[in-house]
Formats: structure tokens, sequence, C-alpha cells
């Protein structure tokens, strides 16, 4: 596989990741009160590192995030897990990371734009 | 706690809001009970009071214990109260209205303050992401 596709796959893994991120932090929220509901979360950054460490060519599409329910977060009397200040957190981080990745995007269009400008002159 | 420092701040203010939520229920509880003459023990309530800790230097806050005030009770004159004792006296919780109410001032204002910072900060990572564009 061509560096070009590489970067483009790399943020468009990460994007789908953030998406997923997303989507369980606000089915968190939803179930705020919900009794016996415990929390999800998404793995992706540690699946990532991994697959960047491994020696050879990695095939970035293949990393795919994975929901999970954390066992050791302190259960409330109702049996609920969810902490909404702590999920507000998530989501600004989730936000932040969001947004590199986009920005990132955006650049890496601008630079093959940049190419094919030159290339039709 | 998890590898990106970039996100430490995001945290440790995270720490602050769920602490001052905490003692925001403490509270609760003692101006519900401030009338509670039979808490169970066969004693009136008796004032809770939230002990906060930090693990090291950078690092967030969190309660440490939940303490009960060990100072004495309020002696109201109420002969027919069913808890009153035999000179008509009876023992109310040492929860001082005022006091809770300063501690709820406190803790709304810490509260803020930890959202003032998570904002600032969330800027400052935002403002970092414009050299991106």
């Amino acid at each position: 596989m061509s560096k070009t596709n590489s970067i483009l796959d790399l943020i468009e893994t990460g994007i789908k990741a953030e998406n997923l991120r997303q989507k369980a932090i606000a089915n968190n929220i939803s179930n705020l009160e919900t009794s016996g509901y415990r929390r999800i979360d998404v793995e992706f950054e540690k699946l990532l590192a991994k697959c960047l460490n491994s020696a050879g060519e990695v095939d970035l599409s293949k990393i795919e995030p994975q929901v999970y329910r954390p066992k050791q977060t302190p259960v409330k009397s109702n049996g609920n897990d969810v902490d909404f200040e702590a999920e507000v957190g998530e989501m600004i981080k989730n936000t932040l990371r969001h947004k590199a990745y986009i920005r990132l995007l955006s650049k890496k269009y601008r630079q093959i734009e940049l190419a094919m400008d030159v290339g039709g002159r | 706690m998890e590898v990106d420092n970039v996100f430490d701040p995001i945290d440790i203010t995270i720490s602050g809001l769920r602490a001052q939520g905490k003692q925001m229920e403490i509270i609760s509880s003692n101006v519900a009970n401030a009338r509670t003459t039979d808490a169970g023990r066969g004693e009136p309530y008796r004032r809770l009071e939230a002990v906060f800790k930090s693990d090291g230097d950078i690092e967030g806050v969190k309660i440490d214990k939940i303490l009960t005030d060990m100072s004495d009770f309020l002696k109201v004159f109420d002969p027919g109260n069913p808890h009153a004792d035999e000179d008509g006296y009876v023992a109310m919780p040492n929860v001082n209205l005022p006091v809770e109410m300063m501690n709820l001032n406190i803790a709304t204002r810490m509260y803020q303050a930890n959202v003032a910072v998570l904002r600032r900060y969330q800027q400052m990572v935002e403002t970092t992401l414009e050299l991106l564009r």
C-alpha cells in the first residue's frame, strides 16, 4: 500500500472510532438513570498503537474499534455506574480528537489538490 | 491514568466536578435531616463532613472519607415530642443551617471554577488545532 493511502486510512479509521465513541457516550448519558445499566466504552488507541508497533506493513482499515463494558467503575445503589461529569469530560476529549482528525484530513486534501494544480499547469 | 497527557487537565477538572457533586450530596443530606431526631442509632442525625484528598503533586481531587461531626446536639424544649427526655428537652441534630448554606455556596462556586478551567483549556487546545487549518 502506498504512503498517501495509509495517511488517509489512518485518519478515516480515527474518525470512525471517534464517531463510535460519541455514540457510546450519548448512549451512556441517555441511560444516566436506568437502573442496572453499565456504561460502555470504546477501545481504539490501544489497538492502533499495537498495530503501528508491529513490524511490517499494516492494513489500517482492518483496525476495528471495539465496544466494551469496563468492570472496575464504582456502581451506584441502583446498579448503574454512569457518572455524568465523567461522560461530559470524555465527550470534550472526543470532540477535540475528532477536530484534530478533521483538520488533518482537510490539510491532506489541500496537499493533494496542490499537487494536482501543479500538474495541470 | 491514560497515556495522553494532553487531556490530563480535563481529567483533573472532571475530578473536581465529581468531588463538588459529592459535596452537594452531603450538604443536601445535612439540610434534609436538619430536624431528624431519630437517625436509627438511638440518637439524632449527626451532620456529615467530606474530607478532600489529592494523591500526588499534579493530580485530581477525590473525596477521601466522609466523617460525622461529633459536636454536641442542640437541646430544644418540646415536652410533647415522643423523643423528649424527662425534663421535656429533645436533642436536635447538630446541623447548623447557615453553615450549610455557606458550604453550599462554596460548593457551587468551586463547581463553576472547575467548569471555567475546563472551558478555558478546551479553548487552548482548539487554538492549537487552529494551526492545522
